[in-house]
């Protein structure tokens, strides 16, 4: 067990390392260009990336590749909603590089406690079906893996619901997988625990 | 005839199953109740869940060229690689026209490219678009046979009309819609008859539905579907050995049992019926699976030929038909390994050589090309392997979107 840390930890730096040097040898991405780059996402995600309404997702502090990945999806028109075909339809790979470095690194969105009966029933979904393993320890998400902690109960299950019925993109069947055995009430159940979390 | 018809039937129920199995959207909640880990996670273990092994991402744009690191990337003495050709997102399986272009699948971008030469300069046409997982290509009698997901399409006289493509003509659409596992492998058999592909596992370790799991064969004359092998969890590669004819295919192990094991293998198909090669009881011709072995043995199953390693990915492999390299690499077999996502250390990520002996049986495994891998982190995953009519040949980049070559002297 103290090996396998000792191990996840070499590895970690390992990664580190690595990931500093392909940063520094490649075309870093660029916050601050990315934050001129979102002036046309504030009036609906938010300058701080909180949704202005809850049908529209928070995207602060999303992992930066799942913030590009969503936006490559929408550009090419493989995932659909939102009108956000249209305003991803000009934008290069590094401009969206750019806007997911912006995003993510704001503050996460604020924890929103929802009924407790239903964040225990969410909770335990989670465990039973192993969202952790990809969606985080807190579900804060990482590499192309969004995060779902402090998301918008509305949003999160309207997008489960999505998934579940295949109107969006399922890239590699695991989330459509997951999905599918899900009812109505444990997608209520799962979002609201996601938004229970920071 | 009367097995035929058993066969199809067997074929159509199996269908209407893993459908329904799809299609059953709101099931009633089984998950606040049960301890049954969804499809997707079956096969796991408590430590499996270690989000440090989250699957790689799939990549849907291409590296622009000067993130290639071309010069990282090792060949024998005497070998020199080049970047052919790039700006191919998601660039995965080839195939060679006799006019020379190459025809390339995507599985994630959902294009199909065509790589022509023209007077020394060579241009990239993106010929199809927003098609679902068109994987898998081949080519014959001026057509372009495009494997999609669920479905096999065809682009007739395709090489004339590569600026504006015609419409497909839909060969075959009654395959099954799983996701997982569902992309396809196309390869044309010698005699230009048949189209041979596969349907994986629609999960890591489940026992299949009779359909899936399989390597099939569609009958061109006939459109005729039948099963050439069984118990074959996923293969991302097929390819006919010159002389005897016969198919090897690359067939990947099952995940989430163990970092060194099982091992995913190369494979021989001896004859086009009623091999089985032992997914979901036996992987790797003599590791029984710890779940679903119990009460099985190994010496039931077809056994593969060479071990390649444990989560290694080989996708495309080919037979060195070409007389440009060494005598010694004639009949060798290439394999593109796209590289590993469920193990704590990263392995594959390089193009391996086979080395057959006169017995054509498999006996030394070496690397061919390797450098896409940097420490912990890749900036390529070759994913396919073609042998051009000059004998040089290239390797497509799924991860960069980019095609390289290899040749020798010169």
């Amino acid at each position: 067990m103290l090996l396998r840390n000792i191990k996840a930890i070499i590895a970690m730096a390992f990664f580190n390392i690595f990931g500093l040097i392909s940063c520094q040898l490649l075309a870093a991405p660029d916050a601050v260009a990315g934050k001129t780059k979102s002036q046309t996402c504030f009036a609906c995600h938010g300058a701080d990336g909180i949704g202005v309404a809850p049908n529209i997702p928070n995207i602060a502090a999303q992992p930066p590749l799942s913030l590009f990945y969503q936006l490559v999806q929408f550009r090419e028109g493989m995932r659909k909603g939102g009108g956000m075909e249209t305003f991803s339809k000009n934008l290069s790979d590094d401009d969206i590089r750019d806007i997911a470095a912006y995003f993510s690194a704001l503050p996460p969105p604020a924890p929103k406690m929802g009924d407790p009966v239903k964040v225990a029933v969410g909770q335990k979904i989670t465990q039973q079906n192993y969202c952790n393993s990809c969606h985080a320890p807190q579900l804060q998400g990482q590499k192309q893996v969004p995060r779902l902690a402090g998301q918008s109960t509305e949003y999160a299950a309207t997008q489960l619901r999505n998934i579940r019925s295949g109107a969006r993109v399922d890239m590699d069947g695991t989330m459509g997988s997951a999905a599918r055995g899900l009812s109505d009430e444990d997608i209520e159940a799962l979002a609201a625990y996601a938004a229970s979390l920071n | 005839m009367k097995l035929k018809t058993i066969q199809s039937l067997m074929f159509a129920t199996g269908m209407a199953l893993a459908t329904l199995a799809g299609a059953q959207a709101p099931a009633p909640a089984p998950a606040a109740a049960s301890a049954v880990p969804p499809t997707w996670a079956q096969g796991r273990t408590a430590d499996g869940m270690n989000p440090a092994l989250v699957p790689n991402p799939s990549p849907l744009v291409a590296k622009p060229v000067n993130e290639l690191l071309i010069d990282k990337l090792k060949v024998p003495p005497g070998f020199k690689i080049e970047l052919w050709a790039s700006g191919m997102p998601n660039a995965r399986s080839m195939t060679e026209s006799p006019n020379g272009t190459i025809f390339v699948g995507t599985r994630f971008a959902g294009n199909v490219y065509a790589v022509v030469t023209k007077d020394g300069n060579r241009e990239v046409k993106t010929i199809a678009k927003g098609l679902h997982r068109p994987n898998g290509v081949a080519f014959t009698n001026g057509s372009l046979y495009v494997a999609e997901l669920s479905r096999i399409i065809r682009y007739d006289n395709i090489e004339q009309n590569l600026d504006n493509p015609p419409a497909p003509v839909v060969v075959f659409d009654a395959l099954p819609k799983d996701e997982p596992h569902g992309w396809k492998y196309l390869k044309l058999s010698p005699d230009g008859q048949y189209l041979y592909f596969q349907i994986g596992t629609p999960a890591n370790i489940i026992v299949p539905p009779s359909t899936h799991a399989t390597i099939m064969r569609l009958n061109l004359k006939t459109n005729i579907m039948e099963t050439v092998a069984t118990g074959v969890r996923n293969t991302v590669g097929m390819d006919f050995q010159p002389g005897t004819k016969e198919l090897w295919f690359t067939n990947m192990g099952r995940d989430w049992a163990g970092e060194d094991l099982p091992n995913d293998t190369l494979n021989r198909l001896v004859r086009t019926k009623g091999m089985n090669f032992g997914y979901p009881h036996c992987h790797q011709g003599d590791w029984l699976d710890p779940e679903f072995g119990k009460g099985r043995s190994c010496e039931e199953f077809d056994k593969p030929v060479m071990n390649l390693g444990a989560h290694v990915s080989p996708l495309g492999l080919r037979f060195y038909t070409g007389n440009q390299f060494p005598a010694a690499y004639k009949g060798n077999i290439f394999i593109a390994e796209y590289g590993s996502w469920n193990r704590s250390k990263k392995v594959g990520y390089q193009v391996v050589r086979v080395i057959l002996d006169a017995k054509n049986k498999p006996v030394k495994l070496e690397p061919f090309v390797t450098g896409w891998l940097q420490g912990e982190e890749y900036w390529g995953r070759p994913a396919d392997v073609q042998v051009i009519k000059d004998g040089s040949l290239l390797i497509s980049d799924g991860e960069a979107g980019a095609i390289y070559r290899v040749s020798y002297g010169k």
